[in-house]
């Protein structure tokens, strides 16, 4: 019941996470993306001190896939969660439990992971990646978002052939400060990543220098 | 056009936030603008989000607000374009309103709390805040900023498109942060959005602690629908 994308951009170095869920408000989940450090996005289940710790870990100067380990061993229920991690030479770790709820999977990338629950198929999170591959030149931010919105036309969630709506949408994008450059919201909403569109559009034509 | 309030619950400890604007997703200025037991801080008019980080490590590292403010000021040469207010985890508080920005303008400090306003409709409306905030200490913290809030939109305020709400506790992750980015009406959207996150937190920590048995967040909202369409008839 939720599909995201976390990346860093080889070119700028910048980390992005966009997410959207049937759940309220998933971008208070700021604790998951930190500047010059990394992403470490979980869901499915997701304990909230998991990204904390994470990312902790990640500066501390572990690699993805030591911490993607070490949290396994330290789970007895790791097979119902779903995460993905990514540092700042774009090494990725991800994983997506064996009793996360149908249909459940992820796709890891060169510097990308994007991976969700209850989906309509194994076609919505190759929707992500396209939609996060077709402007590789664009800013980051707009490439998170095409990529929630290409998870959300290949059928996005869906549970027993039912679609579900995604109710709230997140984009942040962390850049060489401590705050994020980019960090927008729809928390409630039931059609949330057409309206994280609509205030995208808004940011980018008025609000940039601001931030 | 802002307002804003940021407060210490002296009974649980927790620190939190309040922010409604003119500008596009105020909340994205608030980053990092809360610390589990050290304080809370927001800076408006012109804004300068590197302000929280920085006012935060300086309680942090043992300065009270007063003097963390006076740094802050040396600092930033656009000191008087912004407003800047913090709160320790005792409560106290140190808020300063720059000579240079629209008016009506103005802050407010009170026991635990302070209150901003920027280019509002003038100091009845800090007024206001400040009594509702202090009238209802047994609710809770984000209860008592969203009501804040809400009546300095009842005093008049003028037109805001964006709002926030931020608490945190004990935890190294927040408690709530809820907004709303680009609305016509975004305290009452605010609203809206807290009532249904409200009863859902607990829920959505529960499920964690223990996946084998949780329900879906599907029928959790089902339920609660059903639950308040009983409660209501």
């Amino acid at each position: 019941m939720t599909f995201s994308i976390i990346a860093h951009c080889p070119r700028t170095g910048r980390f992005g996470v966009g997410s959207t869920t049937f759940s309220i408000a998933c971008g208070r989940r700021n604790e998951s993306i930190r500047a010059n450090v990394g992403v470490c996005k979980s869901q499915a289940f997701y304990l909230r001190h998991v990204d904390v710790l994470a990312l902790n870990m990640l500066e501390a100067g572990h690699t993805p896939q030591h911490i993607l380990a070490s949290l396994a061993a330290s789970d007895p229920d790791f097979e119902y969660r779903q995460l993905g991690i990514v540092d700042r030479e774009g090494r990725v770790a991800a994983h997506s439990g064996a009793l996360v709820r149908p249909w459940s999977g992820k796709i890891v990338g060169e510097s990308y992971a994007a991976y969700g629950n209850v989906l309509a198929g194994p076609q919505t999170v190759e929707g992500i990646v396209a939609g996060f591959l077709e402007h590789p030149d664009a800013p980051l931010e707009e490439c998170l978002l095409e990529a929630l919105e290409g998870g959300r036309d290949a059928g996005g969630q869906a549970a027993d052939g039912v679609p579900w709506p995604e109710r709230s949408a997140w984009i942040c994008v962390t850049g060489q400060l401590d705050h994020p450059e980019v960090d927008l919201r729809v928390d409630l909403h039931e059609r949330a990543v057409d309206e994280l569109r609509r205030v995208f559009e808004r940011f980018s034509r008025l609000e940039r220098r601001t931030a | 056009m802002n307002f804003s309030i940021i407060a210490r619950c002296a009974r649980t400890g927790q620190l939190g936030l309040a922010v409604a604007s003119d500008l596009l997703a105020a909340g994205r200025f608030c980053a990092a603008a809360v610390r589990p037991n050290i304080g809370a801080t927001f800076t408006q008019g012109v804004p300068l989000p590197r302000n929280n980080r920085l006012a935060l490590n300086l309680l942090a590292q043992g300065w009270g607000p007063a003097q963390a403010l006076k740094e802050i000021a040396g600092n930033d040469s656009g000191f008087e374009q912004r407003q800047t207010g913090i709160v320790d985890r005792e409560g106290s508080v140190a808020v300063h309103s720059g000579t240079m920005l629209r008016a009506w303008s103005g802050s407010r400090a009170g026991g635990g709390f302070a209150i901003m306003g920027e280019g509002i409709n003038g100091e009845p409306l800090l007024e206001a805040m400040a009594k509702r905030f202090d009238s209802i200490p047994g609710d809770d913290l984000d209860e008592r900023l969203l009501s804040a809030l809400e009546v300095g939109r009842d005093a008049g305020a003028g037109a805001v498109i964006s709002a926030a709400l931020i608490v945190w506790g004990r935890r190294d992750h927040n408690d709530m942060d809820l907004r709303v980015d680009f609305h016509g009406g975004p305290i009452d959207e605010l609203r809206r959005v807290y009532a249904d996150y409200k009863p859902t937190a607990e829920f959505y920590d529960e499920r964690a602690r223990n996946p084998r048995n949780a329900i879906s967040a599907k029928e959790f909202a089902e339920n609660l629908k059903k639950r308040r369409a009983r409660e209501g008839s």
